[in-house]
């Protein structure tokens, strides 16, 4: 049996494409739009390294793991990969980064990476977050906590990751009060 | 893992209703004679066998009440919020001051079997209805051991429960119409295992004050036991034999659940959980054995049968929904995934006639448990923010017609009704 699905990836329609039966979306995302970033880790959905993120109308971000759930559960949505973060010419040349992925940078929160897709995606919706809704200073370390404690990373020791969102957090206008 | 350790406690809610449902009916009646009578044959005999009572302490689940968090083990101080201010369990430890050095046998037995404390009653957020049936060498052995523990000072908290429900008369006259306390007396026509089976389920493991549905006064229904009862928003299922072989539970299937918390039939989940990890996955394999033949009401081997799975059907609604949400970690064939996430083929929460612990996980999921180094399961996430009625609705009609014996005849207006209890 296949299906068709169709989609906005990165604000680009995608589809209809038509898909075979029990196609989990990561594989989709790999083998049918050839969108490699999004990272294949456990498989089990327990790293979280595969999350994307699925928009709702009033741009609202959920975070999902796409190597647990079905390309069912994505047809007709918009949604986000780590290809779509940073500022792209019309060539397709990355000309800036988000402000995620400069503070990762600076912060040297990574080393080879597998994970940092999903902790980007997560810091972001993170963000948008606390935009719509600014927190108390106070409030910071335990709200990134909350947000960052299932990503697991086996290389920096998720310091460093921490501290990059955070600093970026108290050094943004608007996130907090 | 459970991130609170109020989680642990599905007796909680039977304990806020009896408190608000029933605590003015009963002061009316305080003003009755209680009297507490002492134990039959008691002397106070510290003698038992203090390595037994740690063993049915075990069973009966003690620790988890009588422990704050991160608190010292026995030392009480645990809070039971109900709608008039916490209640809080008790130091029983045998410190003399604070804990219950200064019991002497006839006084603990009284608190074990009447809900009478030396100052006055227990709340029965202490399951003594159930413990009365213990008998009076079991409660020896376990006052042995308590008077064996290492004391520890650590003054009770007092209840912040308000007048008038701090009345505790009103409790006396609870007593008196509601708790009914009996000696336990095997039944002739039974096997000794089954008899043992009974004992511990229903004395120590005190399985009815959840199972069993309550009435007005918010006592156990007998006529109704194990039932099945709805607590935090879950069921408690229905354990009675007829039901537990109708699912085709088998006496592997029940001692893999108890002891390993997964198995052919599904995991445990809700208030079970703790209680396999701290308890039941405690029992020696002899009584065990015991359980099984009580809840399964035989001790003949049963044949475990094929696990449901009638096809899927891509024509309906529940079928996009399955492979799009659930079919990742149960399964494309609803097979599961070991350590991750139960089958649906044969899973025992689907195939019951009541529909309320399958909405009830799709809306709230589950926590993720955690057993030894070899054996957890991942968090289900809960869907009550993302999929309406209407798909909760396709999706609880698709696995029961998919994978049970159950008709997949749910109406909007069940799952909406469902929801409201459940999300309350
Ligand atoms: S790869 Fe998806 S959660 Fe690990
Ligand atoms: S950087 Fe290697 S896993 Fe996180």
């Amino acid at each position: 049996m296949s299906q068709s699905i169709k989609l906005t990836i990165n604000n680009q329609a995608v589809g209809p494409i038509d898909v075979a039966d029990g196609v989990m979306m990561i594989e989709f995302l790999h083998e049918y739009v050839n969108l490699t970033g999004t990272k294949f880790g456990c498989g089990a959905g327990v790293c979280h390294a595969c999350t994307v993120l699925v928009d709702d109308e009033q741009g609202i971000s959920e975070v999902v793991r796409t190597c647990i759930n079905g390309v069912e559960r994505f047809n007709g949505k918009r949604i986000r990969t780590i290809e779509g973060h940073a500022k792209q010419n019309s060539l397709g040349e990355i000309t800036a980064l988000s402000p995620v992925q400069e503070a990762f940078l600076e912060h040297f929160s990574f080393q080879c990476g597998w994970c940092t897709p999903g902790f980007v995606n997560e810091s972001t919706a993170l963000l948008e977050r606390l935009k719509r809704k600014p927190i108390a200073k106070d409030q910071v370390e335990k709200v990134i906590e909350d947000a960052l404690s299932e990503h697991v990373c086996r290389c920096t020791g998720y310091v460093k990751y921490y501290a990059a969102v955070k600093d970026l957090i108290l050094n943004t206008k608007g996130l907090t009060l | 893992m459970i991130s609170s350790h109020q989680r642990h406690f599905p007796r909680l809610k039977r304990i806020q209703n009896l408190l608000s449902h029933n605590l003015l009916l009963t002061l009316g009646l305080g003003l009755l004679a209680c009297s507490s009578s002492a134990a039959d044959d008691s002397n106070s005999s510290k003698s038992g066998d203090i390595a037994r009572g740690a063993y049915l302490m075990k069973i009966g689940d003690c620790v988890a009440c009588h422990t704050a968090v991160g608190g010292r083990e026995l030392a009480g101080g645990l809070p039971f919020e109900t709608p008039f201010g916490a209640v809080y369990s008790t130091n029983i430890t045998s410190d003399k001051e604070t804990g219950i050095g200064k019991y002497n046998y006839e006084d603990f037995f009284d608190a074990m079997h009447h809900g009478v404390g030396i100052n006055g009653n227990l709340y029965p957020a202490m399951p003594y209805t159930s413990y009365s049936l213990l008998t009076d060498e079991d409660t020896k052995a376990i006052y042995a051991y308590l008077m064996s523990t290492k004391p520890i000072k650590q003054a009770n908290r007092d209840n912040d429960v308000s007048f008038p429900f701090n009345l505790r008369f009103g409790l006396k006259a609870w007593n008196l119409v509601a708790h009914d306390a009996k000696i336990f007396t095997p039944s002739k026509d039974k096997s000794e295992h089954w008899n043992r089976g009974n004992y511990l389920v229903n004395a120590l493991g005190h399985c009815g004050e959840c199972h069993t549905p309550r009435d007005s006064l918010f006592a156990m229904e007998q006529d109704k036991h194990f039932q099945g009862a709805i607590i935090e928003g879950l069921e408690a299922s229905n354990i009675t034999p007829s039901e537990l072989n109708r699912q085709n539970w088998t006496h592997g299937d029940l001692k893999s659940l108890f002891t390993k918390g997964y198995s052919r039939k599904g995991t445990v989940f809700g208030g079970m959980y703790p209680v396999v990890y701290h308890s039941f996955s405690y029992l020696t394999d002899d009584d065990m054995q015991a359980v099984s033949s009580y809840l399964l009401d035989t001790d003949e081997v049963i044949e475990p049968q094929a696990l449901t799975f009638n096809g899927h059907k891509p024509e309906l609604p529940g079928y996009t929904l399955y492979k799009g949400y659930c079919a990742g970690c149960h399964g494309q064939n609803g097979e599961g995934k070991p350590n991750v996430a139960p089958a649906m083929a044969g899973n025992a929460t689907l195939d019951k006639a009541s529909v309320h612990n399958v909405v009830a996980v799709m809306l709230k999921g589950i926590n993720s448990q955690h057993y030894n180094s070899t054996t957890s399961f991942y968090a289900m996430p809960g869907y009550a923010d993302e999929l309406h009625d209407e798909q909760i609705r396709d999706l609880a009609n698709y696995l029961r017609l998919t994978w049970s014996t159950q008709p997949g005849n749910l109406d909007v207006k069940t799952i909406h009704n469902l929801k409201e209890v459940i999300l309350k």
